[in-house]
């Protein structure tokens, strides 16, 4: 198991956002979460990135418990997030966006920076040539050299996930990677994850469209109200008259 | 007449110290630093009480910029953790802190009294003009290598964090890295370059008081930042010599109304400040430079 | 005995500071930044006393041009100054308070000098109950200060435009889209906020000695007792003024009078050491 996320609760003043969520992503897995807006979804990943500190329960990674563990902490043991709204850097470029997140830089350090400057410019042809790879990869080449706040809403949507990659991670959490997304981009940001997936990254996907979504993972969870409802393959899940329920009910 | 354009050129060039330090911290970083002021004043007195004891100045003023940058380091640990507005008002209150230690302690720094006779660079030198002079051609040298350096660090890996930082704190977070590492030594930096422009001030002026070191300095250097533009080196070089031509400027004026006093001439000046502060934040925030969205 | 005394001496301080308070913390609750001019205007409040007290030796009128002399000048800073920021950052809002302050203080000083003035108040015997002394004139600022803090309640809890304020200082989008007008709302919190704000500087220029100088030093200690009361929350702001106020005093002794200044200081670190966002602060989440 990769990710173990059991009886997870946290409440906002009286607003229970989280309800005891228990949720498992295994190595490599293509995971994906749905639910009405409001279920719960982007609090369940502010908690397991650390960015909120749950009230109860408990989130394992690899199988260690991440505790009280910083965000940072818990990025560089190979568990990422992106955001739902894109929290880009927008003065840097983009290529600069994906260079920052590239880790154990002795350039980051003011020691190094004046002491080692032959490693850093080494350094730094080796990130520039992997930043270069995952603009390639994702295909921002167009944009590479702009500030990233000028990308469109979909850009900035592949920029998160780019950032990411920079990282070496084991597992990504993506809060909507496809909202604002073009239905062209949307077909090619799928081939790009399921491609990243085959090289063994996992992924655990919030989406609101569906279609695009249950083409992409075998295993679905719906959650409601800070609950999971159900589980299972998307047909099944789908499938499922609560969660046909929880839907209607949420767009009622 | 060359006398006074030296005077001028090496205040000025102290306030390029300070604005460097504000422009890495809050042009690149993004801190609200309102307690510049405080560590311009722990470097001043540090090197002005270490020199009063003998010490040799380069080592005073060696001390009066560690000091000043120690000093950021505790504040840094309380404060970056706060939201944006709250380490305005923290570092705010520091600096006034710091203004009332030096007013209560006077055993060490003579109070409201001041350190008068603070032993001059170059003082080996007989001739006053050709001192200045010397103390110009020294604190040139420094402010290049300090632009320098931060031109190197602004460029660096380093660098490209800390602008990372002030975009976006959280995805910083969100990506392994731990941005208050980065805050303390960014704050540090800074306040080590006030503190080293306090002990040039304080050797240069020879005399010092509680007084000169209100939060108003603070301000002359977010002034100058502003006005030249936040985020960009060259800003802060080119908003200092507005600023100083403004500061210099009121003086000539008392020189063709000599019955504007001395006070009034101050509260004309805070006056300036505050309507440059509101009227450039309001229609030009981006400065005379351009900031960091136009580079 | 010492102490009850120093306790009673810190109550009318800590009126001040708490109603200085209460001016920042509205106006951090609704239009959301941290008003560093609140010191200056005060300091206004205290001279528009002043000039309405030397003209009729009245307190009243004194207290009603402070008032209402405060409470325009604040709505003038608001529609010149501050309306023009809505939406910038936070730093863009907090560095033009700064400039307004300094503006006000300028113009205070050009047009008032820099002499001292002094309230000329009717000397009273002092009051003795069992040992404390408590001087009659402070009770009636305390009276002041209460009838303020009433009329400023009433108005939040007790009015449509209060608790639209309120809304607004709540969730500002949810109360833009049920159909609050923030204009309105804008104009009636920079009105209660300049009249509080007149109170609070006439109140400190009649404890103390009026000079341009006068409201600046009250930012420090009115910032830290509204974080301390929880930002956005009046009757926080208050009690914590109070706090603060009776700590002032009851330090003194210890510390010193210069160092009495810096209690409000090491109180906030305190606070924000232990809970980074105030007391009370909101929770801000990540989406
Ligand atoms: N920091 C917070 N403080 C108070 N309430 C919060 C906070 N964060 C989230 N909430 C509330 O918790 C609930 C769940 O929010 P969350 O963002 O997790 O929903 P979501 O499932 O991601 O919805 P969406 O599909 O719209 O993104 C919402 O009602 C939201 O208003
Ligand atoms: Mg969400």
């Amino acid at each position: 198991m990769s990710l173990q996320i059991t009886d997870i609760r946290k409440a906002f003043g009286g607003f229970q956002a989280l309800d005891g969520v228990t949720l498992t992503v295994g190595e490599g897995q293509l995971v994906g979460l749905i639910g009405p807006n409001g279920a719960g979804k982007s609090t369940l990943f502010s908690v397991v990135s650390g960015f909120i500190e749950a009230d109860t329960g408990e989130v394992r990674f690899k199988g260690a418990d991440l505790g009280r563990q910083s965000p940072a902490a818990r990025a560089r043991k190979g568990l990422l997030r992106t955001f739902q709204v894109p929290r880009e850097f927008s003065h840097l470029t983009v290529r600069d966006n994906l260079k920052a997140a590239a880790p154990g830089q002795t350039g980051e350090g003011l020691v190094g920076l004046f002491l080692r400057p032959g490693e850093v410019a080494r350094q730094e042809v080796e990130i520039t040539a992997k930043a270069d790879e995952v603009i390639a990869f994702l295909r921002l080449g167009p944009v590479a050299d702009l500030p990233s706040g000028r990308l469109s809403g979909g850009q900035k949507k592949l920029l998160e996930l780019g950032r990411a990659l920079m990282v070496e991670p084991s597992l990504i959490l993506l809060d909507e990677p496809f909202a604002g997304v073009n239905p062209v981009l949307i077909e090619e940001l799928v081939e790009r994850i399921r491609e990243l997936n085959a090289r063994g990254i996992g992924f655990l996907i919030i989406e609101h469209d569906l279609q695009a979504l249950t083409r992409l993972v075998p295993i679905l969870h719906v959650m409601d109200r800070g609950r999971i409802l159900a589980s299972g393959t998307p047909g099944e899940v789908l499938e499922d008259p609560k969660v046909r329920e929880a839907y209607l009910g949420g767009a009622a | 007449m060359e006398a006074y354009l030296v005077a001028i050129a090496i205040v000025a060039l102290i306030y390029v110290l300070l604005a460097l330090g504000l422009t890495l911290q809050y042009g690149f970083t993004g801190l609200i630093n309102f307690g510049h002021v405080g560590f311009f004043a722990i470097g001043a007195y540090t090197s002005a009480i270490l020199a009063m004891n003998g010490l040799p100045l380069v080592l005073s003023f060696a001390a009066g910029t560690i000091v000043a940058g120690l000093a950021a380091w505790p504040i840094g640990l309380i404060a970056l953790r706060l939201r944006d507005d709250y380490f305005a008002i923290v570092t705010l209150g520091f600096s006034e802190t710091v203004r009332l230690v030096i007013t209560s302690e006077k055993w060490l720094t003579n109070g409201v009294q001041g350190i008068p006779a603070i032993p001059r660079m170059f003082a080996g030198i007989s001739v006053g003009s050709l001192a200045s002079f010397a103390v110009l051609a020294v604190l040139l040298v420094v402010t290049i290598v300090a632009i320098l350096g931060m031109g190197r660090i602004v460029k660096s890996p380093f660098g490209r964090i800390i602008e990372a930082i002030r975009d976006n704190e959280d995805a910083v977070k969100a990506l392994g890295k731990d941005p208050a590492r980065f805050k303390v030594q960014v704050l540090i930096l800074g306040s080590g370059l006030a503190g080293l422009a306090g002990a040039f001030y304080a050797h240069y002026i020879t005399y010092i008081v509680p007084d000169q070191f209100i939060p108003l300095v603070t301000f002359y250097v977010w002034m100058a930042i502003i006005i030249g533009g936040v985020g960009r080196v060259s800003g802060a070089v080119v908003g200092t010599v507005l600023l100083m031509v403004l500061l210099e400027g009121s003086r000539f004026i008392r020189d063709v109304m000599p019955f504007i006093s001395d006070v009034e001439m101050a509260s004309v000046r805070l006056g300036v400040i505050g309507l440059l502060l509101i009227l450039f934040t309001i229609y030009r925030p981006q400065g005379l430079m351009g900031d960091f969205t136009r580079r | 005995m010492f102490y009850a005394q120093l306790i009673v001496n810190g109550l009318v301080q800590g009126l001040i500071v708490g109603l200085a308070a209460l001016a920042v913390t509205l106006v951090f609750g609704v239009a959301r930044f941290a008003n560093a001019a609140t010191g200056d205007t005060m300091t206004f409040g205290a001279y528009a006393a002043l000039i309405g007290h030397k003209a009729t030796g009245s307190l009243v009128v004194a207290g009603g041009a402070a008032v209402g002399a405060t409470a325009l000048l604040s709505l003038t800073v608001y529609a010149l100054v501050f309306r023009k920021l809505a939406g910038r950052s936070v730093v863009a809002l907090l560095v033009t308070s700064i400039g307004v302050g300094f503006l006000l203080r300028s113009v205070l000083g050009i047009v008032f000098g820099h002499n001292q003035q002094l309230f000329t108040v009717p000397l009273v015997r002092p009051i003795r109950f069992n040992g404390l002394i408590i001087n009659p004139f402070d009770l009636q600022l305390a009276a002041v200060a209460a009838v303020a803090l009433v009329g400023v309640f009433l108005v939040l809890y007790a009015t449509p435009i209060g608790r639209r304020m309120r809304a607004v200082a709540d969730n500002r989008e949810l109360a833009l889209v049920s159909g609050i007008r923030p204009e309105r709302v804008m104009i009636a919190l920079w009105l209660l906020v300049g009249a509080v704000t007149g109170v609070a500087g006439m109140m400190l220029g009649m404890k103390t000695i009026v000079s341009p100088e006068l409201g600046w030093e009250m930012l420090l200690p009115a910032f830290a007792a509204a974080i301390l009361g929880g930002i956005g929350s009046p009757v926080g702001a208050v009690l914590a003024g109070l706090l603060l106020g009776v700590a002032q005093e009851l330090s003194t002794p210890f510390v010193g009078f210069t160092y009495k200044l810096s209690i409000s200081f090491v109180v906030l670190l305190l606070v924000l050491l232990v809970r980074p966002r105030g007391l009370f602060g909101r929770l801000e989440g990540v989406r």
